[in-house]
């Protein structure tokens, strides 16, 4: 199976809610970033 | 159990398998039955992504987990949404575009053919050997606490795994996970509202998770750096990321949920979704051993969850000191009632010194029932050399078993057993897929029509299938049987992520090089195991960097010899 024998695949697909893929990675990381915050907020809080 | 636990418990699993089987019937070629046509949306790859993850373990031992350790265990999912989005960019693509139905099947095309059959090699014998522990650890639990024969409980998980993913294939595999993600997330959500409901009156939720906190169990992220800390924001942040990169892009049990999407942005999705909703899922199950903690400051535990192997104590000769220790145990935990109550009423106040006074009376009181435990657990070593002294991974179970209420017994049981099915599912559905592509229909009948390839897949899901019941059947011969296959995992893990890596990132190496360099990364990791103490974890780092390093100056020399050739 050669790489230059594949048909253009669907790579170009849009991502619901936004205008491109990089917005909907940064989501993930910003949720990320958010969660160890808030846990970060609750260690401090509850320690 | 009463009649509606297994009521709910057989009617719950009746309902997924007949579905999965009824849904998925007649796949008439192995597109569909590898790769499910691909047809599925990103919330079907999502939720079968996380259930492949999600064994009956992770229902098991977490909240047992959070009970001894606190909330800190979620910090190893920290690597893991970075992980995602790494797949997303630069694997998902690159799959997708070589319409692989295996993740090792683009190594021939990157590499060469020996290179891609060593990648399924190694991939076969440590998946088939963890297929079988899958089934087992939760049965032997299960048997253990509620006196099932154990052979008859890994050959009821094994069987109705077998019967529909034999049936549908990969559709089978992911169109059940639906429903058993169901059942175990709804499951566990109101475990955890019974167990704050069964608080008492004068003890709120605030006040639990206050007591939680006084007590050193909400420690979610610690951002202090130990070499010797196995969880903390660092040690997520880097060993996290890396398991997950492994796990997640070269493990074929993943690859082939997110293969049988509808397109690469389904997958992409499917992934995505996981990387949102992951780390919350863990917080939740270690919250409710946390608060199940809690319940048991005010309810009294077992002096050993594993009641079985603590009444096994009390038929030798060293009951009466099993007796002594129950009754210190229950003095014990009359003192600390009248302390509990004391730091609550503290935290109310708002007064550091009323809650610093009443949180020491409380810790040395903790302390001294922990010199109790110990003693019960080098007492139940001493009695009875071959029990298992761990009791964490029994805490939830025996929480479930003596309060919750009938049905919910039932429900908690299949959230177990449902998890232990999806996980296995996948397995053996990877374990197939890769038997048949990689191995049969590459190396052994090359020319065979659709269905006899289609036949094929069956009978190895099956034969890998019968193969993990009868391994999860004998398992309990062998001595620290999981963590012989944890050791077995890194052994090789490390190497597969390696030839991975360099052929998804450095082109510069070629097969030839990459191959050698695969082999002697196995010598050393083999070699770090028999004459080293280095932990097993670190197998998975030096195999890896051992796969590089070798494959770059291997290749530097045989580019050379290439030139000098040509």
């Amino acid at each position: 199976m050669k790489e230059t024998d594949n048909k253009p695949t669907q790579e170009l697909d849009k991502p619901p809610f936004f205008k491109s893929w990089k917005s909907m990675y940064w989501l993930v990381l910003g949720n990320l970033a958010f969660l160890i915050t808030l846990f970060y907020i609750i260690t401090r809080i509850y320690s | 159990m009463r009649l509606l636990d297994w009521i709910v418990l057989l009617g719950t699993l009746g309902f997924i398998v007949s579905y999965g089987v009824w849904k998925t019937r007649g796949s008439k070629d192995i597109e569909g039955y590898l790769k499910g046509d691909n047809s599925m949306k990103w919330w079907t790859i999502g939720l079968s992504i996380m259930a492949t993850q999600a064994s009956a373990i992770t229902f098991l031992s977490t909240p047992g987990q959070a009970y001894e350790d606190g909330m800190r265990f979620v910090q190893f999912y920290f690597g893991l949404p970075i992980a995602m989005v790494i797949i997303s960019i630069t694997v998902i693509p690159i799959f997708y575009r070589l319409k692989v139905y295996t993740a090792y099947e683009y190594l021939e095309s990157r590499f060469d053919l020996k290179t891609r059959s060593l990648a399924a090699l190694l991939f076969l014998i440590q998946r088939g050997l963890a297929a079988g522990i899958t089934i087992y650890a939760p049965a032997i639990i299960l048997s253990t606490i509620l006196g099932w024969n154990l052979t008859l409980t890994n050959l009821f998980i094994g069987i109705l795994v077998i019967v529909y993913t034999v049936s549908g294939g990969t559709k089978a595999v992911s169109v059940t996970q639906k429903q058993q993600m169901a059942v175990m997330m709804g499951g566990m959500l109101v475990a955890g509202f019974m167990v704050v409901h069964y608080l008492p009156e004068s003890v709120s939720f605030g006040d639990a998770i206050a007591v939680a906190g006084k007590m050193g169990k909400m420690n979610v992220v610690d951002f202090s750096f130990d070499w010797n800390d196995r969880y903390n924001f660092w040690s997520g942040m880097t060993g996290g990321l890396f398991l997950a990169l492994s796990y997640f892009g070269t493990d074929q049990s993943q690859v082939a949920r997110y293969l049988g999407g509808k397109s690469v942005g389904e997958s992409r999705l499917g992934l995505l979704f996981n990387g949102l909703l992951k780390i919350p899922m863990q917080f939740i199950i270690l919250f409710i051993g946390v608060m199940v903690f809690v319940f048991y400051q005010f309810n009294q535990p077992p002096l050993f969850f594993n009641e079985a192997a603590k009444d096994k104590v009390y038929a030798t000769d060293f009951g009466p000191e099993m007796q002594a220790l129950e009754e210190q145990h229950t003095a014990l935990f009359n003192q600390k009632q009248e302390a509990m109550h004391g730091l609550v009423a503290a935290l109310r106040t708002d007064n550091e010194t009323a809650i610093a006074s009443a949180q020491a009376k409380v810790q040395g009181i903790t302390d001294a029932s922990k010199e109790v435990r110990n003693e019960t657990k080098a007492l139940i070593a001493k009695a009875t050399p071959d029990a298992e002294t761990k009791d964490t991974d029994y805490v939830f179970i025996s929480f479930v078993m003596k309060y919750l209420p009938a049905g919910l017994v039932g429900l908690l049981l299949a959230v177990i057993f449902s998890a232990a099915m999806s996980s296995t599912a996948s397995e053996l559905n990877a374990l197939a897929s890769t038997t048949v592509i990689d191995i049969y229909k590459r190396s052994v009948k090359k020319d065979k029509d659709n269905f006899h390839y289609l036949r094929a897949s069956k009978l190895f899901t099956a034969a890998w299938g019968t193969l993990a019941i009868i391994f999860a059947t004998y398992a309990s011969m062998l001595d620290n049987l999981i963590q012989a296959v944890n050791i077995i995992g890194s052994i090789f893990y490390g190497t597969i992520l390696g030839i991975f890596l360099v052929a998804f990132y450095v082109k510069y190496i070629k097969g030839h090089a990459v191959f050698i360099a695969a082999l002697l990364a196995e010598a050393v990791v083999l070699y770090c195991h028999f004459y080293t103490d280095i932990a097993f974890l670190w197998f998975n780092v030096i195999g890896c960097m051992a796969v590089v390093v070798f494959g770059a100056i291997l290749q530097l020399f045989m580019g050379e010899k290439e030139k000098e050739t040509a």
